[in-house]
């Protein structure tokens, strides 16, 4: 079989790829039209706890406290003054930060977003260390003959390989 | 000691006191066995575990029998028992309240140790056997003294009480009550089991020699019950609690997803030492996290230190479960610092394009994973602990920490089932991941055509299509070739584990991009309109037993049958529990909550609607998760007829 | 952790970062506290009191910022919650000791989350003759940040406010604080 009259060369690669990225940016960018007051309310409520019921979620929680957020936060949704975030500052400003599900990114709060992208760059070091190390035991890359037979003899058994 | 509290309540205790005594005995047997090598002793080991089994039935069925004969005398009686509870959630109740949890994990770990026992029954004389038997009895013997001690459940209560409040409304409201809890213990408890044997590698320094493969089936039953338990879980709060979500990031529920994440790169990387006897130390340490996890997560949710919807009263076990903590931590780091580097394979990877490549990688992910969910979980204790001061970190945290790394999961999900061992050509790469690479196109064209929005959800909607094309490839290549039997075995169970977890994934990328939620007032006789259907009140319905008064507003959408959400009130607790009523269809559900307050003649309900798009989708994946689980339990290949279908795990099919 | 698996020496060293790492976990959760309880500070203490434009139970007319030029206790009140309940004779001996000091004190209690009918036989049952204000939608509370009832809170002449109370009341406490707050603040 050569490679030109295959359907999986480079080409068909290429186009799926470019095909892919074209209906994510079009899916991606379309405007989903206009949100709703109840979607808006519901998007701020998410954001702010609960401030008596043990962590929940104003969207969630039926404590009379959550009732009367949510009902300022309806209100303020309603009167159109301000935007969601401004909601949730107002609403901060009265309760303190422990009604925000969203840690603060200052100060010694920001710890808990930095950490996780430190983590990450620390797991990536790690694994690049160990490939490279690894590598270095490696006697070269094999050759195109090698890869080929290689690649019948894993065709052949491509049912076993995963089982084992 | 047995003063006040009559006949359960020494009895309950007598049969704790033998546990206890069983148990170091176990242990010391166990650890001498090792140390002398003397046969005589290591005969004994059976007889304790049996005999600890046997204590830990009886103190359960003592509080048993003393909760459905409604012994008032004792404290724990009057704190959950009523006699006004049906007795299926009385049979529950038991395991309602911080007490009768730990009592269930006596149980259930000493069924783990007799279980292990008997599998092991021949190899008593064995040193890594002993050893890892020693740990068991060690962890029994904590956990017998936690419940004689701190958390005695059966304590005598004040008397002239003659009845108690029942269990907290929420656990009295179904049946789920008796299946989650004890499925989520045994898969925490069940941990222990890999645990105990990878210390007693790490005390021996035999790590090389497949104990790693044996135990590999004990942490994929634990594994399962733990995945079946959450799911079964997040279904009970979406079905049943009207908490309309599936997963809050809750401690409690943070709490049992940390050993599930460990637990789930252990069963991965474990597939690379067999392979390739490489990872011994990487996987010891995630044994060895899984287990400290579990038992820091009791702690974080039985110690009342952090704020949770579900979390237990504040106890006195606090403080025994740190330093049980910080025992186990401080002892497996030590082994592994002070061993690490004998156990050291060698071996090499040839490249980062290969099986075994892709699974290191698929291990860093779960580490940051893991790392992130602790992070958060703990992280109002740092800041309470360095400012006094308190914050929340809440759901939307994890979902914007949690997101990148499902997507890059999923990105693994799709090329890692096809890659080989050692390496791959760009070629063969491009032979295999060509179909389930047009699946991914297919998966993205559908969802931009019905309407979805947003690159986070199309991109997790594209790469569940790949993902789903490169397990269905497996499971295809494998029936195409062994019939049926391409069904069973680990890597083809694995790949129907991937496609329920694909599943999940893309039905809650759906539920929490699109779901829209709508307030309505009916009124009997007027139809209101959300987002294509029509929702119309019928009547409103009110139930009155002994224990509650039920309001219903019957609801009926798009004219068809009625749809019953109601509010109940626990006269006893004084509580109200809001039920919510399902329509669960293939593209999505609707979901009704009745809101307070209700009157019955108004003929007026106030109800919220949420459109949850796939939603059902989250348990048909679970229960493939399941299904895939039992299918990857089965051994792969033919067994000798000799050996039985139960025991013996990689005795055969090593490698 | 990954590096556990090096040739080297590492393991040792890793283990030891590791145990560091976690030592220090240890340390916050061995210093944790049970649940933090009932936190009397508020982001609005010092600051100008937020408006407060309402009715009475008499469906008179009520405007926090006309009250300027007195002290004002504002006390938030369910009738079925069984602390404010409790603490309500507290407030009753409030309110008479204020009549005897010079620039008495002026207390109200804002109604949360009730209705007006179950407020009147309350107070009719329990006594009590200062005005009673409307917040029926829970504006004046979520404007102050009030968790959960019962809550007090002091507003100095000036329109500041000066102390939040969370909970329930105990024996003085009222009195104390607010013969404190009038010579820290003048009256």
């Amino acid at each position: 079989m050569s490679k030109s009259t295959k359907l999986n060369n480079k080409y068909s690669w290429i186009f799926m790829a470019a095909f892919a990225s074209a209906l994510l940016i079009f899916g991606g960018l379309r405007d989903s039209g206009p949100r709703s007051q109840q979607d808006r309310i519901d998007a701020i409520t998410m954001r702010l706890a609960c401030p008596t019921c043990q962590g929940e979620s104003v969207y969630v929680s039926r404590a009379s406290a959550a009732e009367a957020i949510r009902a300022e936060v309806a209100r303020q949704v309603g009167s159109g003054l301000r935007t969601d975030d401004e909601t949730i500052a107002y609403i901060e400003q009265r309760f303190g930060g422990q009604v925000l599900l969203l840690p603060r990114s200052s100060g010694i709060d920001s710890l808990v977003w930095a950490l996780p992208i430190a983590a990450l760059i620390c797991g990536a070091a790690a694994l690049g260390v160990v490939f490279r190390k690894w590598r270095t035991a490696d006697d070269g890359a094999a050759s195109a003959e090698d890869s080929a037979l290689v690649e019948a003899a894993m065709a052949s058994t491509n049912v076993t390989d995963a089982n084992t | 000691m047995f003063a006040a509290g009559g006949v359960s309540s020494s009895l309950g205790r007598a049969f704790l006191l033998v546990g206890i005594i069983g148990s170091l005995f176990g242990a010391l047997a166990s650890i001498s066995s090792a140390r002398s090598r003397d046969r005589t002793v290591a005969r004994l080991i059976p007889r304790f575990s049996v005999l600890i089994f046997a204590a830990a039935i009886g103190a359960f069925a003592t509080m048993e029998y003393a909760m459905i004969t409604r012994d008032f005398s004792m404290a724990y009686v009057q704190k959950v028992g009523s006699t006004a509870t049906p007795a299926l959630y009385n049979f529950a109740a038991v395991w309602s309240a911080l007490e009768g949890s730990i009592l269930m994990w006596v149980l259930i770990l000493a069924g783990y140790t007799v279980a292990v026992c008997f599998w092991l029954r021949k190899k008593m004389d064995d040193v890594l056997t002993n050893w890892a038997m020693g740990v068991m009895f060690i962890v029994s013997t904590f956990f017998f003294l936690l419940s004689f001690g701190p958390a005695n459940p059966f304590a005598a209560g004040a008397p002239g009480v003659f009845d108690g409040p029942g269990p907290n409304p929420l656990l009295q409201n179904h049946i789920l009550v008796l299946f989650h809890p004890p499925l989520l213990y045994l898969g925490y408890v069940g941990v222990t089991v890999p645990f105990a044997f990878a210390i007693g590698a790490l005390v021996t320094g035999r790590v090389g020699e497949g104990w790693l493969l044996a135990t590999r089936r004990w942490t994929l039953f634990a594994w399962g019950f733990l995945t079946f338990g959450i799911i079964l879980g997040s279904w009970w709060s979406y079905e049943v609690l009207g908490w309309s979500g599936v997963w809050a990031w809750d401690p409690v529920e943070n709490a049992s997803l940390l050993p599930w994440i460990t637990a789930t790169a252990y069963i991965h990387s474990v597939l690379v030492q067999e392979r390739r006897g490489m990872l011994r130390v990487w996987n010891l340490s995630l044994l060895v996290s899984t287990f400290s996890l579990t038992i820091l997560g009791t702690f974080l949710t039985r110690s009342g230190v952090l704020n949770s919807v579900h979390a237990f009263s504040e106890s006195a076990i606090g403080p025994w479960l740190l330093a049980f903590f910080a025992i186990i931590v401080i002892v497996s780091i030590g082994l592994i610092g002070w061993r690490g580097d004998r156990l050291h394979a060698p071996g090499s990877i040839d490249s980062v394009v290969s099986r075994e490549g892709a699974f290191l990688i698929n291990n860093v992910l779960f580490a940051i994973f893991a790392f992130v969910v602790l992070l958060g979980t703990v992280f109002p204790l740092v800041i309470e602990a360095l400012q006094s001061r308190s914050i929340v970190v809440g759901a939307p945290f994890f979902d914007q920490l949690v997101a990148p790394i499902g997507i890059a999961l999923l990105t693994l999900m799709a090329i890692a089932p096809v890659l080989p061992w050692r390496r791959a050509s760009g070629e063969l790469l491009s032979t295999r991941l060509f179909w389930p690479a047009w699946c991914g196109i297919g998966a993205l064209a559908l969802s931009v055509l019905v309407g979805a929005t947003g690159f986070m959800p199309l991109l997790t909607f594209a790469l569940g299509g790949f993902a789903s094309g490169s397990a269905l490839r497996q499971v295809v290549l494998a029936t195409r070739r062994q019939g049926l039997r391409g069904f069973v075995g680990r890597a083809n169970g694995g790949m129907i584990v991937h496609i329920g977890v694909i599943l999940i994934a893309v039905a809650l990328a759906a539920s929490n991009s699109f779901t829209h939620s709508q307030e309505l007032f009916l009124k009997t006789g007027t139809p209101a309109y959300f987002s294509g259907h029509s929702f119309e009140l019928i009547k409103i319905v009110e139930e009155t037993t002994d224990r509650a008064i039920s309001v219903k507003a019957l609801i009926s959408i798009d004219g068809g049958k009625a749809y019953a959400p109601a509010i109940t009130k626990y006269t006893k607790v004084g509580m109200n529990i809001g039920t919510p009523s399902v329509r669960t269809g293939i593209r999505g559900d609707i979901y009704l909550t009745l809101e307070p307050p209700v009157k019955q003649d108004s003929g007026e309900a106030h109800i919220k609607v949420f459109i949850k798009p796939l939603l059902v989708w989250l348990w048909i994946g679970g229960f493939l998760m399941a299904l895939g689980t039992l299918l990857a339990a089965f051994p792969g290949r033919r067994r000798k007829p000799t050996d039985a279908t139960s025991a013996l795990i990689g005795s055969n099919d090593v490698g | 952790m990954l590096g556990e698996k090096k040739a080297k020496p590492v393991a040792p060293i890793a283990a030891t970062v590791v145990g560091i790492v976690l030592v220090s976990l240890l340390w916050v959760l061995v210093s944790a506290k049970p649940n933090p309880s009932d936190n009397a500070d508020s982001p609005l203490l010092g600051q100008p009191a937020p408006a407060v434009v309402t009715t009475t139970l008499e469906d008179k007319p009520f405007d926090l910022s006309r009250r300027k030029g007195s002290w004002v206790v504002l006390n938030f009140f369910n009738s079925t919650c069984v602390p404010c309940r409790i603490e309500h004779p507290l407030l009753l001996a409030f309110a008479q000791n204020q009549l005897s000091t010079d620039n008495p004190a002026e207390l109200y209690t804002v109604i949360n989350d009730d209705s007006d009918g179950a407020v009147a036989a309350f107070f009719a049952e329990n006594k009590g003759d200062w005005q009673k204000i409307r917040d029926n939608d829970g504006t004046i509370a979520v404007a102050f940040g009030v968790a959960k009832v019962p809550e007090t809170w002091i507003i100095d002449p000036n329109g500041y406010v000066r102390l939040r109370i969370a909970g329930q009341l105990s024996e003085g406490l009222l009195d104390e604080q607010m013969s404190i707050l009038k010579v820290q603040f003048g009256s």
